[in-house]
């Protein structure tokens, strides 16, 4: 799902046209600005590591789910015998199988939508207009409540169709709302930023406000007042509303709570106002979501360049050593190659002092003179280029003035 | 200030559209489903007073009980006796609980009952929903290659089709293949497993699962007394996951082939791709997939010439 980037800092600039775009999940959408289409596909290694993050993650909510909710089933079973014990004891012309056809037949109406409770002509349809109305809403969003269903085989057929049309096209128009959010979004920001750059705010700083305003604001007009309005109507506590509302507009959609589905006498436009409602709030949603999911992304690429800095800075660690070990190699063969020559140069008058008993002490000299014109040649132009020039020429000189060495040692003793 | 203007007349016809398809639905909905609910009502009126006749019940005490077994019902707990003496929030169950979470199916058979449930719950949902995005889109792009484009350039260089005609015949084969594969011969299995369902049901099931619509009349694995539970409930979640994927799959592939068609541009909707993750390695070419190991450039292409076969070809 890749769903508006309403966050991006590019698109608070640029109001460029926007862009609609039919991305993976249907009711979620993705206006980009700049469609720069990479062709890339991710690493196998990554998609199994997200894989098994996602296992763990749900292995993970399993056992808390089963530790905080066991419990309570537990007590509730042992209650609910109790109360079937207790009936059967008070009214002792019941038998129990009796009222267990009679507890079957119930709970198979009641999945129907059909209570059983009080008589019959004070109750509305589960089927009337506005409660198909938004039976058909739900099913198209991908919601699903539940509390409603089809029943007959004609109108499940007709609900398959139904969805298979209706949530692509559930699809555009959540892209579309969700593009004038985006385009409404980055006006604001655009004056915002006009307003602060007045007084010297970092660029980085209006974008983090922004965001943070979005966020807030979006709460407020999209969750927080329409959980208290469900409190107040529907009479559920704080929490339920809130949970409610998220387990909505996350099109999950249990169906344990659903605004307008008990038994009390709601105002005629509650139910589309409701309706508008969960539209727009999908939207803003979306766009929470994505940013969750961008979140992500950043922190793994964060933690990605953070890895990558650290190799880098250990590739250059080596890379100092290593030029620093070369260079102290190249300086130690200069040293000795100066204290060659100059022990050469001492040997040579002494020889020329002492007489002519230098041919047997030209061959060592000899031996080494290629080395001298290699060196010589090739001495002055390496100096500018230590590292590779010198890591060649080291290797190339590294070998002969220890023969050498050891052969003016040998000489010398 | 045109194309504004006419991003605003468009939205406005969607969402007149969107209504009129919503009444539309609303009717024929009611039209089928009313007469079934009356006569439901009825015969369940009947059935009540036929109880209250023969026995010593008074009216308001069976009242008061059936309103506190409907409300355990409500939970997934009930008291006829041969109901499944496991819970509904062992490991299996609950990790499917989780499951239908993540991917926003929930069908609401089993809800959280206590306070601290409802609070973990949307947690859980507000992180785990766009984790799930993530991973479904990272594993739809890597399939994408494997079956969208290998295919189709095989298809191109062997028969010699045009692009287009390549296109639309793989985009067929592979939703015959899909609806198969993901509709079909599930319905079957399930139709087979759960004895209550016809093959409709079983259909009717596969379908509003894998929308993630989530309706919750149809569960897997509720009946009492089920055999090998936590191994078919946990193979259900692998089924959902795995058909949620292919669902993705053929979407992007028909969004591809509209593009290519042309039909994205009579929509007015630019050619947006959407780079999810920065870890990726650039295809060089649909055959060497082998080799984009060693590459470490991207290469971005523009949007006109992006959704082509031809330039991811090349």
């Amino acid at each position: 799902m890749a769903a508006p980037n309403l966050l991006d800092p590019k698109s608070a600039t640029h109001n460029s046209k926007p862009c609609l775009s039919f991305s993976a999940k249907s009711i979620t959408l993705s206006p980009r600005e700049e469609c720069q289409a990479i062709a890339t596909v991710m690493k196998w290694k990554t998609v199994l590591a997200i894989f098994l993050l996602v296992v763990l993650y749900l292995v993970v909510g399993a056992a808390v789910f089963r530790a905080l909710e066991q419990p309570h089933e537990s007590a509730q079973r042992l209650a609910i015998l109790n109360q079937k014990l207790e009936f059967l004891s008070t009214h002792t012309c019941v038998n129990h199988s009796h009222l267990e056809e009679l507890v079957k037949q119930v709970v198979s109406a009641i999945r129907s939508g059909v209570n059983p409770a009080g008589t019959l002509t004070n109750h509305s349809s589960l089927w009337d207009l506005s409660s198909s109305f938004f039976f058909a809403g739900t099913v198209i969003t991908t919601i699903g409540f539940g509390n409603i269903s089809p029943h007959t085989e004609g109108g499940r057929i007709f609900c398959i169709i139904y969805a298979l049309l209706g949530i692509p096209l559930f699809g555009f128009l959540l892209a579309g709302v969700g593009d004038q959010l985006g385009t409404i979004f980055g006006k604001a920001t655009a004056r915002v930023e006009k307003m602060f750059v007045q007084w010297d705010v970092s660029q980085t700083k209006i974008r983090v406000i922004s965001t943070v305003l979005f966020i807030l604001f979006g709460c407020l007009l999209f969750v927080a007042l329409p959980a208290a309005i469900f409190k107040h109507i529907e009479g559920w506590s704080a929490l339920e509303s809130l949970y409610f509302v998220v387990i909505t507009l996350t099109t999950i959609g249990f169906g344990d709570f659903v605004a307008g589905g008990s038994e009390i006498e709601y105002l005629d436009y509650y139910k589309p106002v409701v309706w508008f409602w969960i539209l727009v709030g999908l939207a803003y949603f979306a766009a929470v979501l994505s940013m969750i999911g961008d979140w992500f992304r950043v922190i793994s690429k964060k933690t990605k360049e953070e890895v990558g800095e650290i190799r880098a800075h250990a590739a250059e660690w080596t890379a100092n050593v290593s030029a620093e070990f070369k260079e102290t190699r190249r300086r130690l063969s200069v040293e000795v190659y100066d204290k060659f020559q100059r022990a050469a140069s001492i040997k040579r008058k002494l020889s020329t002092d002492l007489g002519l008993n230098s041919t047997p002490e030209l061959t060592p000299p000899k031996r080494i003179l290629p080395v001298n014109f290699t060196d010589e040649r090739e001495r002055e132009p390496v100096f500018p280029y230590m590292t590779k020039n010198g890591s060649i020429f080291q290797n190339g000189l590294g070998g002969e003035p220890r023969r050498g060495d050891v052969a003016i040692i040998e000489y010398l003793k | 200030m045109s194309s504004w203007y006419k991003s605003w007349i468009l939205l406005t016809g969607f969402i007149l559209f969107y209504v009129a398809y919503l009444l539309f639905g609303a009717f024929v909905f009611s039209t089928i489903e009313r007469p079934v609910e009356d006569k439901l009502k009825r015969d369940i009126q009947v059935l009540k007073e036929e109880f209250l006749n023969q026995s010593c019940v008074n009216a308001t005490s069976l009242e008061n009980f059936l309103e506190r077994v409907l409300q355990a019902n409500k939970y997934g707990i009930s008291i006829l006796p041969n109901s499944s003496a496991s819970s509904n929030w062992d490991l299996a169950s609950s990790l499917f609980f989780a499951n239908t979470l993540v991917t926003t199916v929930g069908y609401g058979h089993t809800t959280p009952l206590s306070d601290t449930g409802k609070a973990f719950s949307i947690f859980y949902a507000l992180l785990g929903v766009p984790f799930t995005m993530l991973v479904l889109t990272a594993c739809v792009q890597r399939l994408m290659h494997l079956v969208t484009y290998g295919p189709i350039s095989m298809c191109r260089q062997k028969i010699g089709l045009e692009p287009l005609a390549a296109t639309a015949v793989h985009f067929a084969i592979l939703l015959l293949v899909v609806v198969l594969g993901f509709f079909v011969v599930p319905a079957v299995v399930f139709s087979y497993i759960e004895d209550t369902w016809s093959f409709l049901d079983a259909i009717y099931f596969c379908f509003i699962t894998l929308c993630t619509i989530g309706l919750g009349d149809y569960v897997p694995g509720e009946k009492p007394g089920q055999n090998f539970r936590s191994l078919y409930k946990i193979s259900v979640m692998v089924y959902l996951f795995v058909g949620l994927m292919m669902m993705y799959l053929v979407l992007r592939a028909f969004h591809r082939m509209a593009d290519l068609h042309g039909l994205t541009s009579f929509f007015q909707l630019p050619h947006c791709d959407e780079d999810i993750e920065e870890d990726k390695e650039p295809i060089i070419e649909a055959g060497h997939e082998d080799q984009h190991e060693a590459e470490d450039s991207a290469k971005p292409l523009d949007p006109a010439s992006q959704t082509s076969y031809n330039t991811i070809n090349r």
